[in-house]
């Protein structure tokens, strides 16, 4: 190859391609719902809008096996070191979606049972809008997450 | 009956005047006035009186009346089953003052009286666990008392990684902070004789303590329980919730009443319009205001297809736990069409907010009726399907008959209402024994069940799907041309095309979308029967526009309770079959 292209690199690059290409068509999320956004993410996983088109369907019970964490629904201040503590039991690498509004900012509600945003705990690679999002719209963040991936952008860091 | 105090001394003489009147059909609802100290021996002698026997006690609230004295406002209300009568104690307190828990009587007390405790701040004397129940166990203060502050912050997004993980290990702390042996008061633990049995549990003792959850597939939501075990027997199980309660009571106080309408849609999230007709109807009843049929009809309509919705999604769940995975496909297959018509009404697929104070949000769409019609076709054979895949299945069978027995005095001890109630044998449904919305119009049965099992709650909920579904072809015959909402724009907005022409609506409009209506001064409460029991909500006005205290009795909040007694002596691998049986949404019991 190296005669072929003068090129030596081409074939680290290639693998690191290989990689997250991998990655980002195997994405194995932690089944974890928080609140109403957890029956949208189901019906995104259910017949309809078949989750398993772009190779996630495979929802782990243990955070062991998960590398994508979709956080759906409110986070109230007693589930927040629990949430903490699923990110820090998968193993690396991993990438985090908040979805709904609530996820991202603690959208309609303000008080002191809810955090304002999931971002203050765990590093979030792509929002969600909607309350809940359509199981279009969360498909659509993923698809963007994998296009992050494939970008070879770190998790929890702005592409 | 008068409205005197009831005191110690005069309860006798107060339950014989009672039970003399209690047959007329005026008193099928009776609000007692009581002394604080009073309320145990009241309540013991109007459960144990054969001619009163209040035997299920629905639920305890309180309201924090700041700035007059007493303080607070207790009231407990309670259901004679099945002779359809309904009571309601009130009672004043002084911020201080300790009440004596009725724990004895109604063993559903025991989390009712937690919650007050948490979250108002009224301690119950002789209560066997006084814990906080919502709030985490190191967290200050009471937050619905009105002197508490709304709290929430300023939302900041963030990518700084850095900054994350320190802020991760404040929070974290809270985990440390917890703690087991009692309740925390000004940062001192006292301990209580529960909290020491609770260390005993947890400190093995020959058993195998065993954690499951929050974070749990079978545990529809964020419930934590933790089993105490003999290699694979249950001996004992703990409940520990709110790790979703959302101050969804206290956010509701600062907003105006439409505004809290939303709120409710995110309170039982799997039946949004079921939670948002519960929020109406009182507010309706203390307006006055009497809405048209059409509205009234579509009202029953769309309900009755979240309740058929709602059964679906407990199918598949069950469905998916007991390793029938298919159900879960089928079910949202099927949910999805129900949706379709939801969409179509309010263009939103969950969140609908589509009944409104005074009718529906806007009027029936066209294609409506076809969609309807298109499901009430299309669902029968999809139920027979379903029937047939898992009604005679020997796996089914095996994993659901006999398993989370629940006997029926339990079950009113309890305050179980709903399917669970009826799968113990009791035939009893809002929707008949206080009819609301307009269904004293509409045919349809209650299915009950004998053995009170988890198969036996599964054949009266898919029962229950097939009357529901009479119930809406009932309902789109009787649907006609005509307002779909009422006329008074001082409540509802007035249609758009007027504004440009008529400077009142235009009052009328601005004067709405910026202050809100008033409600007179009073309470209310309408109950509805939901997929999971008696669902309703009790709103305290205070004159103004916003609601002065408003609390939802979650169905599932009192089943709940009940799931030691089920569990007790299975095995580990039915838990699982009894929790999906009881068909908790933990948005609902945190709220």
């Amino acid at each position: 190859m190296l005669e072929r292209t003068g090129h030596p690199g081409i074939v680290l690059a290639r693998l690191d391609d290989m990689v997250r290409w991998a990655e980002e068509s195997s994405l194995w999320p932690l089944m974890m719902g928080l609140a109403c956004c957890a029956i949208e993410m189901m019906a995104t996983a259910a017949s309809r809008f078949d989750i398993s088109r772009f190779g996630m369907e495979v929802f782990r019970a243990s955070p062991r096996q998960a590398d994508l964490m979709i956080v759906a629904g409110r986070a109230s201040i007693k589930m927040v070191p629990i949430i903490r503590r699923l990110y820090d039991q998968m193993s690396d690498p991993k990438w985090v979606v908040s979805m709904g509004a609530c996820a991202s900012t603690s959208g309609v509600f303000s008080n002191y049972a809810i955090i304002n945003g999931i971002d203050k705990i765990i590093p979030v690679d792509i929002y969600v809008p909607g309350c809940p999002p359509n199981p279009e719209l969360l498909l659509d963040g993923l698809i963007k997450l994998q296009q992050k991936i494939r970008q070879g952008v770190p998790p929890g860091q702005r592409p | 009956m008068n409205n005197d105090l009831i005191t110690r001394d005069n309860i006798s003489q107060v339950t014989d005047e009672l039970a003399g009147q209690i047959a007329s059909p005026e008193n099928r609802e009776v609000t007692l006035y009581a002394a604080p100290d009073a309320i145990l021996p009241l309540c013991q002698e109007l459960r144990d009186r054969r001619e009163l026997g209040y035997n299920l006690l629905s639920d305890i609230t309180a309201v924090d009346h700041y700035g007059s004295e007493p303080r607070f406002e207790l009231v407990y209300r309670m259901y004679a089953i099945p002779d359809n009568r309904r009571l309601w104690i009130k009672s004043r307190i002084e911020i201080d003052q300790n009440v004596e828990s009725v724990t004895p009587i109604w063993k559903n007390a025991d989390w009712l009286e937690r919650e007050v405790f948490d979250l108002m701040g009224v301690k119950f004397d002789n209560h066997p666990n006084l814990r906080r129940l919502l709030m985490p166990t190191p967290w200050i203060g009471h937050p619905l008392r009105k002197d508490h502050p709304i709290g929430g912050e300023e939302v900041q997004f963030t990518f700084n990684k850095d900054d994350i993980i320190s802020q991760g290990d404040f929070y974290s702390e809270h985990l440390e902070g917890m703690d087991l042996r009692g309740y925390v008061e000004n940062g001192d633990v006292i301990e209580t004789e529960a909290g020491a049995r609770r260390m005993a549990l947890y400190a093995g003792d020959g058993k195998l303590v065993m954690n499951m959850g929050p974070q749990h597939p079978s545990t529809h939501g964020v419930l934590r329980v933790i089993l105490a075990m003999e290699g694979e027997t249950i001996i004992d199980a703990d409940i520990d919730i709110g790790y979703v309660h959302t101050g969804i009571e206290k956010q509701a106080e600062q907003l105006i009443y439409q505004q809290t309408l939303t709120l409710t849609d995110r309170m039982d999230y799997v039946v949004p319009l079921m939670c948002n007709l519960a929020y109406v109807l009182p507010i309706e009843k203390m307006l006055g205001v009497e809405i048209p049929p059409k509205a009234k009809y579509v009202r029953v309509l769309l309900n009755e297809l979240t309740r058929i919705s709602s059964h679906l999604i407990w199918l598949g769940t069950h469905g998916l736990e007991l390793g029938a995975m298919s159900m879960l496909l089928y079910g949202f297959t099927d949910r999805e069409k129900i949706l379709d018509i939801f969409e179509l009404c309010s263009g939103q697929r969950m969140m609908t907010s589509y009944i409104n104070i005074g009718g529906i949000r806007d009027d029936i769409p066209e294609g409506f009726r076809a969609l309807v019609k298109d499901f009430i076709e299309y669902f029968p054979g999809r139920l027979k399907d379903y029937h047939a895949l898992l009604t005679n299945n020997p796996i089914w069978l095996e994993r659901t008959k006999g398993i989370g027995y629940l006997s029926l005095k339990d079950a009113l001890d309890y305050g179980v209402t709903g399917p669970l109630l009826r799968a113990a044998g009791m035939e009893w449904d809002v929707r008949k024994a206080w009819p609301y919305a307009g269904y004293e119009e509409f045919d349809f049965d209650i299915p009950t069940g004998e053995n009170s099992d988890v198969y036996d709650r599964y054949l009266v909920r898919m029962e229950e799907m097939s009357q529901s579904l009479r119930i809406v072809e009932q309902a789109l015959a009787k649907i006609t041309d005509g307002p779909y909402r009422i006329e008074d724009y001082k409540i509802v907005l007035p249609p758009r095309q007027r504004l440009d022409v008529s400077m009142e609506s235009l009052i009328h409009h601005f004067l709405l979308s910026t202050h809100g209506f008033k409600v007179p001064v009073g309470d209310a409460y309408v109950s509805v029967e939901g997929p999971r029991g008696e669902t309703g909500f009790y709103i305290a006005s205070d004159g103004t526009e916003k609601p002065y205290r408003m609390h939802m009795r979650p169905a599932s909040f009192s089943a709940l309770q009940a799931f030691p007694l089920m569990s007790r002596g299975h095995l580990i691998a039915d838990i699982v079959a009894v929790l999906g049986s009881i068909d908790m949404v933990m948005g609902e019991v945190d709220r």
